[in-house]
């Protein structure tokens, strides 16, 4: 298995992520999605369970206040020293014998997984949840390379055998309902008959991965916080997957994003609490896995080799301005897309990103640069549902709000804060705003417009593309509110005049 | 604290003589009623509202698209129409929330911008905390629904006010829609860029509006009821809504309801 | 090791590294952190010994573990009447906890088998012959329902996640009110082993249209024997 290095090394098209293409196609993807009533009962229903379980969890909202509060500033403050605290974490996961490797692109990440994979002759990976993993599309890459990577978190192995992408962060598979996942199984498993009952489809899954832990070369996992001063991966997980991919196979490797180190051990337990009952509800996770090394002299199990791959892939990018710096202060819990109502509607896929949602919104555009994403700024209310909710405090509308600026920027104004700067701008939108602010900000030109869509409210287009295939247009009245203010002043004077006489 | 909670943390003033109403776009060209009886409203309990007539638009339409400049341009405007020191009455929670919130980062180049936005006040915020307004209720016994707009809700605060003021009318009682708190899908641009997304969101909101049998809903945002009552009309229903202002001076003179 | 391929992920690394780090120090690089706001953690009412144990026993039973509370020298009894309603007659546990007093009764009538093998090559063994499991804790924790283990060479790793049924033993004496208070009165930052796992439950999964379903790959039975109470 060598690769070529330069192959590796050209950052330019070859890197382009698969997501950039589904990405380009949201609109035909929403389109698809918010016709398919089956997909839509499946995320209502299960948004409204996420949404319920959530408020259940917070029955006090000065201690949930409290605590947003406390962990935006934590994060605030480990993202004020990232760099530092990577160099600790790297420094401190060294000595604990846990090698780190650094990776900008996805493809560098890819290869050094790969190659450390080879190094050990590894033909099996089982994997433990790991968006990031998703983010760079390790499977292909594997897989392309001959080496069997079998998801183990049950909504990941059924994303898997279905050939497609979580669409949450969380619950991988929550856009099937349990008739879905049936069919599934008895096509795809041989001696399986279809059984609608959870628990049957559920042991039917720990059955087949309990043999996969068991033979399994190589445990790939991804990381919910690394922290920088002990040297400890943490991971956060109900079904003890995450566990096995860790502890049994010979070989485990991590990957995580840069935004993920922490500073302290003791910031972990207040993001700890916020994170699970953000994300379904629980005091805690069944399991919180810390790991400081690989297996000790002594020891009777655990991985010989751990090692960690810490991948930037457009988070540098967020980071270099500081509004959107706070995009990175997300610990992915999935809050902000369960009270999304446009995430709702057309539910994860849709978005064709990793990360769907209003967290997806924010960093896509990092990572896939604004030509692939220039239709996701805008679609969204700002309704702030999801700002409200998410337990960092990140300004969710405000930065949407803020990518829109960048979206329609002209394309070589300088700064230039943004791969794909201007993606969204078109020149006659540009135009036609130019137009309405020389009109609104002088009070003349403004009465003059008005007093023309009054006059002529009757020759108003009763079609007004896609706005009337479902309303009626609404009809200008006969005076602005201005004209009958000054009428009514008009009479009023009049008539205080007459009172005089 | 985060921004949300600032309507939490800020002082009202006493016994203002003089306010200034800032009428909306929306208002202008489509609603004035709503405008004038906010106006008469406001002039019942003593107060002399002032209405400059060079005022136009918040600016929040190019905000939203992220034309910040042309957006600036016409807030900066806007600024100037305002200059007494006195409290400006904003009709709509959105424009409310823009003005109040986002002018500040959008003007942090003018000097005294911090004391113009401390002069916004929405309009049910304005009737509940500062004239403490009390109502009694002339008008018929009847049912009514509440749609509170997100940008009112979360940035102002206004379902919390707009409850209370309802709440003060003994002869209406609110019944509560399923899914009272989500957004019905105008977002401003939203509706025509992702036309279809919108689409889908008002379908639900309407669903949800019809569901409870009232004879009319109320809010005080006139975004999202054209966008609702738009709905409303092309499925040809006969639901419709009412400005929480026209309202209320209904009930309190005692007409016999729209 | 400098293979090739070591020489080439190292030298990706490197440049990767270099440049991530410039990017990220050239904004952040004499930043006064002396200016970071205040952090004041939320202040958790204070519970009494009682009320934790409640706390303790109401969250795990909540998430479908068996607390029973018992005492030292009846472990074994309860041990065996819980394996024999299983019909399962063999029992993993660490080796030094083979010769403790409280377990010894067990040996009469179940097989107790000591973790006293490396798991290399006897994977096969641990994942299909080792139907029950039975561990030590730590200590606990209150307000989450949480057993902290910190596996070592005598309890391994896998001996609380691979078998079953799991069986731990508690001192109601060693729950603390939270992780947090935990970590600081133990100094964990200055000690962290190569592992450790805080267990609240059994294990489950909600990811098929969120029902709830116990037994996904960890332990499908957490039977605590709570000590102390």
């Amino acid at each position: 298995m060598s690769e070529d290095l330069t192959q590796v090394n050209s950052k330019e098209s070859s890197d382009e992520s698969k997501y950039a293409a589904s990405a380009r196609a949201f609109r035909d993807n929403v389109s698809r999605d918010l016709a398919n009533d089956e997909l839509r009962a499946n995320f209502r229903g299960a948004m409204d369970y996420l949404m319920a379980k959530r408020k259940d969890a917070f029955s006090s909202q000065d201690e949930l206040e409290m605590l947003r509060y406390q962990c935006k500033l934590i994060k605030q403050r480990c993202l004020a020293k990232l760099p530092y605290l990577l160099e600790e974490l790297e420094q401190k996961l060294e000595q604990n014998g846990i090698k780190v490797h650094w990776a900008e692109t996805i493809t560098e990440a890819n290869e050094i997984i790969a190659q450390l994979i080879a190094q050990k002759n590894g033909k099996s990976v089982v994997k433990g949840k790991s968006m990031v993993s998703e983010e760079t599309a390790l499977n292909d890459y594997l897989e392309q390379r001959d080496v069997e990577c079998l998801e183990s978190d049950m909504g990941e192995y059924i994303v898997q055998m279905a050939n497609q992408h979580p669409s949450h962060i969380i619950m991988p598979a929550i856009h099937q309902n349990k008739q879905q996942v049936a069919k599934l199984f008895a096509d795809n498993i041989d001696d399986f008959s279809y059984d609608t009952d959870v628990d049957v489809l559920i042991q039917q899954g720990r059955k087949v991965l309990r043999d996969k832990f068991c033979q399994a070369d190589v445990g790939i996992s991804g990381v919910n916080f690394a922290v920088a001063e002990t040297g400890t991966l943490c991971l956060v997980e109900n079904e003890g997957n995450g566990r096995m991919c860790t502890t049994v196979p010979d070989l485990h490797i991590a990957i995580t994003g840069i935004e993920k180190v922490i500073e302290k051990l003791n910031d972990v337990p207040p993001l700890l609490s916020l994170l699970t009952r953000s994300a379904t509800g629980q005091a805690i996770s069944t399991y919180f896995n810390m790991i400081t090394s690989a297996r000790k002299k002594g020891e009777k199990d655990g991985p010989k080799e751990v090692h960690l791959v810490l991948l930037d892939n457009g988070r540098s990018q967020a980071f270099a301005d500081e509004e959107l710096r706070q995009t990175l202060q997300c610990i992915r819990c999935g809050a902000c897309m369960n009270h999304c109502p446009v995430y709702t509607r057309i539910g994860g896929h849709a978005y064709g990103t990793v990360y769907p949602g209003p967290i997806g919104k924010m960093i896509s555009p990092h990572m896939l640069g604004l030509e692939a994403t220039s239709d996701l700024p805008s679609a969204s209310t700002l309704c702030g549902a999801c700002g409200e909710v998410c337990p960092v405090e990140i300004p969710i509308p405000r930065i949407l709000l803020r990518l829109r600026k960048e979206n329609v920027k002209p394309k070589n104004q300088q700064p230039q804060i943004m791969k794909g700067q201007g993606a969204g701008r078109s020149s006659v939108e540009a135009f036609i705003w130019q137009v309405w602010a020389f009109v609104h900000k002088s009070p003349t030109l403004y009465a003059l417009s008005m007093w023309g869509l009054t006059r002529f409210r009757f020759f108003m287009p009763k079609k007004l593309g896609p706005w009337t295939s479902v309303r009626t247009a609404p009809k200008p009245a006969a005076m602005t509110l201005h004209e009958r203010v000054k009428a009514q002043k008009a009479k009023q004077l009049q008539a205080a005049q007459k009172r005089r006489v | 604290m985060n921004k949300l909670n600032s309507q939490h943390l800020r002082s009202y003033p006493k016994n203002p003589k003089q306010v200034y109403l800032f009428g909306t776009c929306l208002v202008d060209s489509f609603f004035p009623d709503s405008g004038m009886d906010a106006i008469e409203l406001l002039e019942r309990e003593g107060i002399e509202v002032i209405y400059p007539q060079g005022q136009s638009c918040c600016g929040q339409p190019a905000y939203n698209s992220g034309y910040q400049d042309e957006a600036k341009a016409v807030a900066l405007s806007q600024v100037k129409q305002f200059p007494l020191d006195i409290p400006i009455v904003v009709v709509s929670g959105s424009c409310g929330g823009m003005m109040r919130h986002h002018y500040l980062d959008l003007l942090d180049d003018v000097p005294e911008i911090k004391g113009f936005c401390d002069r916004i006040f929405e309009f049910t915020e304005f009737l509940v905390h500062v004239l403490r307004l009390k109502i009694v209720d002339k008008g018929p016994k009847e049912q009514v629904a509440l749609h509170t707009s997100c940008a009112a809700r979360r940035e102002m605060g206004v379902h919390i006010t707009g409850n209370q003021l309802l709440a003060q009318l003994d002869n209406v009682e609110l019944k509560l829609h399923d899914y009272e708190s989500e957004c019905c899908g105008f977002g401003g641009t939203f509706a025509v860029k992702h036309a279809d997304i919108s689409a889908a969101m008002v379908a639900d909101k309407t669903k949800h509006l019809l569901a409870t049998n009232v004879v009319k809903y109320i809010s005080a945002d006139h975004g999202c009821m054209m966008n609702i009552d738009g709905s409303l009309d092309y499925q040809e229903e006969s639901l419709r809504g009412q400005h929480i202002a026209s309202y209320l001076l209904g009930r309190i003179k005692g007409k016999e309801s729209v | 090791m400098t293979t090739p391929s070591n020489t080439k992920i190292n030298k990706i690394s490197s440049n990767a590294r270099t440049s991530i780090l410039a990017k990220l120090k050239a904004q952040v690089s004499g930043a006064d952190y002396a200016k970071l706001p205040k952090e004041i953690p939320y202040d958790y009412p204070l519970l009494t010994h009682p009320e934790h144990i409640e706390q303790f026993v109401g969250h795990l039973e909540a998430n479908h573990a068996q607390v029973i509370k018992t005492h030292e020298t009846d472990i074994a009894k309860v041990i065996k009447a819980q394996l024999e309603q299983r019909n399962i007659s063999s029992l993993l546990c660490g080796e030094n906890s083979l010769s403790g007093e409280f377990i010894v009764p067990l040996k009469t009538d179940i097989n107790l088998q000591a973790y006293d093998f490396s798991i290399d090559g006897n994977k096969e063994m641990l994942f299909n012959e080792c139907p029950a499991a039975l561990s030590n804790s730590r200590c606990a924790i209150a307000a989450t329902g949480s057993i902290v283990l910190w596996p070592d060479s005598d309890e391994p790793r896998s001996l609380s996640l691979v078998p079953p049924i799991h069986f731990v033993i508690v001192d109601a004496e060693k729950i603390y009110a939270d992780f947090a208070t935990l970590m600081t009165e133990q100094q964990w930052q200055s000690k962290l082993p190569t592992n450790v796992v805080l267990i609240s439950g059994p294990s489950k999964t909600a990811d098929i249209q969120q029902t709830l379903a116990y037994g996904a790959h960890g332990p499908k039975e957490l039977i605590v024997l709570l000590l102390n109470s």
